[in-house]
């Protein structure tokens, strides 16, 4: 199955995204499967707000492993069956806890199949410094990667956040030639453009 | 980084070594644009866009005439590129602006040349679709105060991600202070600075009024980096684009026809460049002897060949059309 995967730093709101974004594509109750760093998969049914309540966090490392929401979204020419991979936050150093360097391994092992790469940033803290989610050198290494390839966008997170507008002018000067999109995971804000753009390229 | 001589060979080796905390995520990434270069990971997709890039420029060799336009698109090719590859090493970077005036006369390739840019734009990953939004004075400037900056945002948000061609855009600043085409130019200037490098605009229209224009707006001006100027074809190449757009349609000319319809073009350029169309011109007096020709071989008695449903005869153009 296709995948739209969902990358970035640790933090910067990618499980939050991916279920709301799940749930704006359509889908009532998220089948999502889990599958742990050690190798071991696993499937269960959550609604949305279970799925907030139960994988989302404000401390970093909360997602260790893949989660993948399946979704049939409907458009004008039939149905795509593809899947939202949720994935762990990356680190700009080496993390010393080896059940996280696992799970990031898992991450860059799925990122040369993925149809559709969407990169978050947190727009509200690109200059927050030493803040774990402030724009760093995987971000840099991540857009050069998705830079070669087609179906990669940048997210610009947290919108809804007062420093976000000049964290988004921010990351437009500093990802120059990339595709940007705005939004907010938690208002659900800009999904729309980000729907055409995973239409179009699964 | 690393000591590169020990470096990891393959993707897994890379992966091997995230795991085991030799590499960072970030120094990952960047093998994985080293090894087996794009061989491996990408190059399949990059690939792919490069013979569609090339497609495209063989699209553009292959329109007759434009020998300067060719260039000049070349060469906005080559910055493009030269660019991206400067971003990819870090270095500095020129800004990618492509907003660009074409002028010249009506039918001299001005939409054509635009839907090649947003082809080349988008296999290049300039523009993520590349799509081209053709408009006119009267698509953006509306009939009340506030109605023109409406409609202004409707057509550049469908173009977002393409081209905004506004043909004939000159004419936007044809009412002086009150008119509301002054109205659309604000609020396409302030679309530029808010939606930088999410559309390309251009502006396109008859030399002379498109120079007026810009001299009267030295703000919209300066936002162009790029013009072009589309000369009117000579009459050797307007008959060369008729072969060309009857071939297309499998249709061919006799050796009267080919007479005839020179004629015309030579009775065409001689007459007020204003009111001849060029190509265009010429398309519309192709189509109408297509028809003419119809009727001739309907109104014939006989058996109908091949031959005589494909030649066009110089009775199809008529006398003087």
């Amino acid at each position: 199955m296709k995948a739209c995967m969902i990358i970035g730093k640790a933090n910067v709101g990618k499980t939050l995204f991916a279920i709301n974004f799940a749930g704006y594509l359509g889908v009532p109750r998220l089948e999502i499967e889990f599958t742990t760093p050690g190798g071991e998969i696993y499937r269960r049914t959550l609604t949305q707000r279970e799925a907030v309540e139960e994988l989302t966090s404000p401390a970093p490392h909360h997602t260790l492993g893949l989660q993948a929401f399946d979704i049939q979204m409907p458009g004008l020419k039939g149905r795509k069956h593809f899947a939202v991979l949720d994935t762990s936050g990356l680190t700009d150093g080496i993390p010393e806890e080896p059940l996280v360097r696992r799970a990031m391994a898992q991450t860059l092992a799925q990122v040369r199949q993925a149809a559709v790469i969407l990169h978050l940033i947190d727009a509200s803290s690109v200059t927050k410094q030493g803040a774990v989610e402030a724009v760093g050198q995987v971000d840099w290494q991540v857009a050069q990667f998705g830079g070669m390839r087609t179906g990669y966008a940048i997210l610009a997170n947290k919108m809804d956040l007062p420093e976000a507008a000049s964290g988004l002018l921010q990351i437009r000067r500093e990802f120059p030639g990339h595709v940007i999109f705005p939004v907010s995971a938690l208002l659900k804000t800009g999904f729309a453009e980000v729907k055409q753009f995973v239409w179009r390229h699964l | 980084m690393h000591n590169r001589n020990l470096a990891p060979m393959t993707v897994e080796e890379v992966l091997d070594w995230l795991e085991e905390g030799r590499v960072s995520p970030a120094e990952a990434f960047a093998l994985f644009r080293t090894i087996g270069e794009r061989a491996e990971i990408v190059s399949s997709q990059a690939k792919e866009s490069q013979e569609k890039l090339n497609d495209v420029l063989a699209e553009l060799d292959g329109l007759i005439g434009l020998k300067e336009v060719k260039q000049l698109v070349r060469e906005i090719q080559a910055f493009v590129e030269i660019q991206k590859r400067r971003t990819e090493e870090r270095l500095v970077t020129e800004p990618l602006v492509l907003h660009t005036i074409f002028r010249g006369n009506p039918g001299t390739g001005k939409t054509t040349v635009a839907r090649i840019l947003g082809r080349m734009f988008r296999h290049m990953g300039v523009l993520p679709r590349g799509h081209l939004v053709e408009v006119e004075r009267a698509d953006l400037v509306g009939e009340y105060i506030g109605h023109t900056a409406q409609k202004t945002r409707e057509q550049i948000r469908k173009a977002l991600g393409g081209i905004l061609f506004i043909d004939e855009a000159y004419s936007l600043a044809r009412g002086g202070e009150k008119d509301f085409g002054k109205e659309a130019i604000d609020t396409l200037v302030k679309a530029m600075e808010d939606h930088k490098q999410e559309f390309i605009l251009i502006l396109a229209g008859y030399t002379d009024e498109m120079n007026f224009f810009l001299q009267s707006n030295p703000g919209l001006r300066s936002r162009f980096p790029i013009h072009i100027d589309f000369p009117d074809y000579n009459a050797q190449e307007l008959l060369a684009i008729a072969e060309l757009m009857l071939e297309q349609r499998q249709y061919r000319l006799s050796d009267g026809a080919r007479r005839r319809l020179a004629l015309l073009i030579q009775k065409g350029l001689r007459s007020n460049s204003y009111t001849f169309g060029n190509a265009r011109t010429v398309r519309n007096w192709i189509e109408l002897a297509i028809r003419r020709q119809a009727v001739r071989l309907v109104q014939k008695s006989g058996e109908m060949t091949r031959q005589d449903l494909m030649y066009i005869e110089a009775e199809d153009f008529g006398e003087g059309l």
